[in-house]
């Protein structure tokens, strides 16, 4: 006898006429015949060895573009089945428990997915397929697994089949990434959306094809980072931009930014950039994604609109409009980036980045110009309080130095002189400053302050603020002196005069956020314009006050 | 009593007829720094001339807090009179060092301290010493 064939009706069953039972004969003997062509398990039942099919089964598991296992029964002394052993898994498998792949190859599955048993059935579905050799095949089936005791589940597609004796696991979960992508793509076409995602650690970068169009660069082409964004788009967006960089990287919260961007085919589109940060366990940013939308139709509606908005709100407008003349008063003066000076071996860079709330416009101001004396003039400065006095008094003290500064007078003597016209300003004003003279002949920095904090010097890798001599803040009173100090730059050098408006914090000392500076400062790579990019991103005051940085880099 | 997000809370002792002693509590910025002047404009109305500024509970000072105390300083000058600030918070004490305040405004460890100091003071001649 080679074997039994059991049929099984649910309803006991007449007699059968013969042309049935010869029919069924003949289904008995087609079946014997697809049995046999499977090699039945050979040698000790209880010594699970490493059959021919197995090694070929293992073989089909690593082809496979999901995740797959090849289990081999496991019997007990008497030949009944216990379990299954994993003896392979492919390198598509992902453990659910995120357990190291060598870990679950080898072990026995109701002990590596002891949940197996549990509702979903899987062992026993699996344990039919062996006995039956009838695979199962299964879409959406929920699937549990055990991490660190807490049942995760998952939505798979699933596929049990018998080979020999080997079972053939197969897994696909169900990606909802998938099933929309093709949906979303059509979708970005549609509304003009470019898609992005940042590895921060890597540098790796993402476009999908529709950012390429949108910035009207080539597919093959690299993508441009979100740090080089100021690059790409209309030097009056900077501030915007910054403070968009500023939001999703350093508070590492969701921001959203409106500019131009400034394509190389010389076209201008209004462009919105959304983004949000991606934080691991450890609470590091991982990645950063988001989507660049052209707007530029929706762009023109709106202008339309606030001019008929303006109209309306003419009436309220007289409270905020002081606020708004301070703000265009600095702005005036000091465009929020500068043309670069023209000096021999030195590079020099400014910043501006205003309040954000029109009512604090400030007095912060600096300055970079080169003197008849072919010295450098460089300055920073911060006038106390916000507004239109604030704006006025920083335009006259800002002016006022540049005029003396004419004279060839030493920082020192220019800081007293300063503060006299600082103290016959209407309105008790009182200013910080740090003023120097940088001299490229020599590579030296005469440098004086007056009650403001000292410049900070990088060098290698290293930043450290420079001594704090002497210097009363002006106006206060109406005779001051002011200590002088002389650094000597070397090549590579870089030096930074900044305003509080970086570094102020309510729940810091001004030592601690000047630590951070100083870390923030030395670690910034690059040129001198992407230190003082990142000095403005990563700075952490909280004060939303304005902030001005001078920065030079000896060449 | 106004309270703020950031409530600021003062008290004015008079050591002497003439010396005002403002214990100040809380965050000199630009949301109390108004409030704080108030106070100081009150005792120079009434005549006082030497301001005593207890800052040891002042955790933070800035800019605007900063120019109240230069404002009632360059007041007191002209009385003449003096202001003299006491045990600064270290925070505090870096900020006045800083913008050279500390330059100007002398600073004393304690209330004595600065009384003392008063009184090292030349007398004004048109003042009546004895008081």
């Amino acid at each position: 006898m080679h074997g039994v064939l059991e049929i099984v009706w649910p309803t006991p069953l007449p007699e059968q006429p013969p042309q049935i039972v010869r029919q069924v004969e003949a289904l008995a003997e087609l079946c014997a015949h697809t049995l046999e062509t499977y090699t039945a398990p050979s040698g000790p039942p209880h010594r699970p060895r490493m059959l021919p099919d197995a090694a070929e089964l293992m073989d089909l598991a690593d082809g496979l573009h999901d995740p797959a296992l090849v289990l081999l029964p496991y019997l007990d002394a008497s030949g009944n089945l216990l379990d299954f052993r994993i003896q392979h898994v492919n390198s598509r498998f992902l453990d659910p428990a995120g357990r190291p792949r060598a870990m679950v190859s080898g072990s026995l599955l109701l002990e590596a997915y002891p949940m197996a048993a549990g509702e979903s059935e899987l062992f026993q579905r699996i344990e039919r397929v062996y006995a039956t050799g009838e695979p199962f095949r299964a879409k959406r089936m929920n699937l549990t697994a055990l991490v660190g005791q807490v049942p995760l589940s998952a939505i798979a597609d699933i596929s049990v089949s018998r080979h020999g004796s080997g079972i053939l696991f197969i897994w696909r979960i169900e990606d909802e990434t998938a099933r929309l992508a093709s949906l979303l793509q059509h979708a970005q076409r549609l509304g003009r959306i470019g898609g992005f995602e940042e590895n921060l650690l890597t540098g790796e970068i993402t476009w999908n094809g529709q950012l390429f169009d949108l910035y009207g660069r080539p597919q093959t082409s690299s993508p441009v980072p979100l740090e080089d964004l100021p690059a790409h788009a209309h030097p009056d967006d900077a501030v915007a931009i910054g403070r968009f960089l500023r939001t999703l990287l350093h508070h590492r919260r969701p921001a959203s930014a409106a500019f131009r961007l400034q394509r190389p085919d010389g076209v201008t589109r209004h462009i919105r950039v959304v983004a949000e940060p991606v934080l691991d366990t450890d609470d590091r940013l991982l990645t950063v994604r988001g989507a660049y939308q052209d707007i530029s139709a929706q762009h023109w509606t709106e202008v339309a609109l606030a001019a008929t908005r303006d109209q309306l709100a003419h009436t309220e407008q007289h409270a905020s409009e002081r606020d708004r003349l301070a703000l265009q008063l600095q702005r005036a003066i000091m465009p929020p980036t500068q043309a670069p000076l023209q000096v021999p071996d030195l590079d020099v860079a400014v910043r501006y980045r205003p309040a954000e709330a029109e009512q604090l416009v400030g007095g912060d101001w600096y300055d970079a110009v080169v003197l008849p004396s072919r010295l450098v003039l460089l300055c920073v400065g911060d006038v106390a309080g916000h507004g239109i006095e604030a704006a006025t008094s920083m335009v006259v003290l800002r002016n006022a130095l540049r005029g003396l500064a004419v004279t060839g007078a030493g920082p020192g003597q220019l800081l007293s002189w300063l503060n006299i016209v600082a103290h016959h300003l209407t309105g008790a004003v009182t200013a910080t400053a740090v003023c120097g003279l940088y001299d490229p002949a020599s590579r030296t920095l005469r440098w004086a302050r007056a009650g403001h904090l000292p410049p900070v010097l990088v060098r290698g890798d290293e930043a450290a603020p420079l001594p704090l001599v002497r210097g009363m803040l002006l106006g206060a009173v109406p005779e001051a002196v002011y200590e002088e100090a002389e650094v000597q730059l070397a090549a590579e050098d870089n030096l930074l005069m900044y305003t509080d408006g970086l570094i102020e914090r309510r729940d810091r000392s001004v030592e601690e956020s000047l630590t951070h500076l100083l870390t923030t400062a030395a670690k910034a790579p690059g040129t001198l314009d992407q230190r003082l990019d990142r000095l403005l991103t990563y700075s952490r005051s909280d004060t939303d006050d304005d902030t001005c940085i001078v920065g030079i880099r000896v060449g | 009593m106004p309270i703020a997000q950031n409530p600021l809370s003062v008290e004015v002792t008079l050591p002497r007829e003439d010396v005002a002693l403002l214990t100040v509590e809380g965050y000199l910025d630009v949301d109390t720094a108004t409030e704080f002047q108030h106070h100081l404009a009150n005792q120079l109305h009434h005549g006082r001339r030497h301001f005593l500024l207890d800052l040891s509970a002042v955790p933070f000072m800035d800019s605007s807090g900063m120019n109240i105390i230069l404002r009632v300083y360059q007041e007191a000058r002209e009385l003449p009179g003096s202001v003299h600030i006491i045990s600064p918070t270290s925070a505090v004490r870096r900020i006045l060092d800083l913008t050279g305040v500390s330059i100007t405004v002398p600073v004393s460890g304690s209330v004595d301290e600065a009384l003392e100091r008063v009184d090292r003071l030349p007398q004004a001649p048109e003042e009546d010493p004895g008081s």
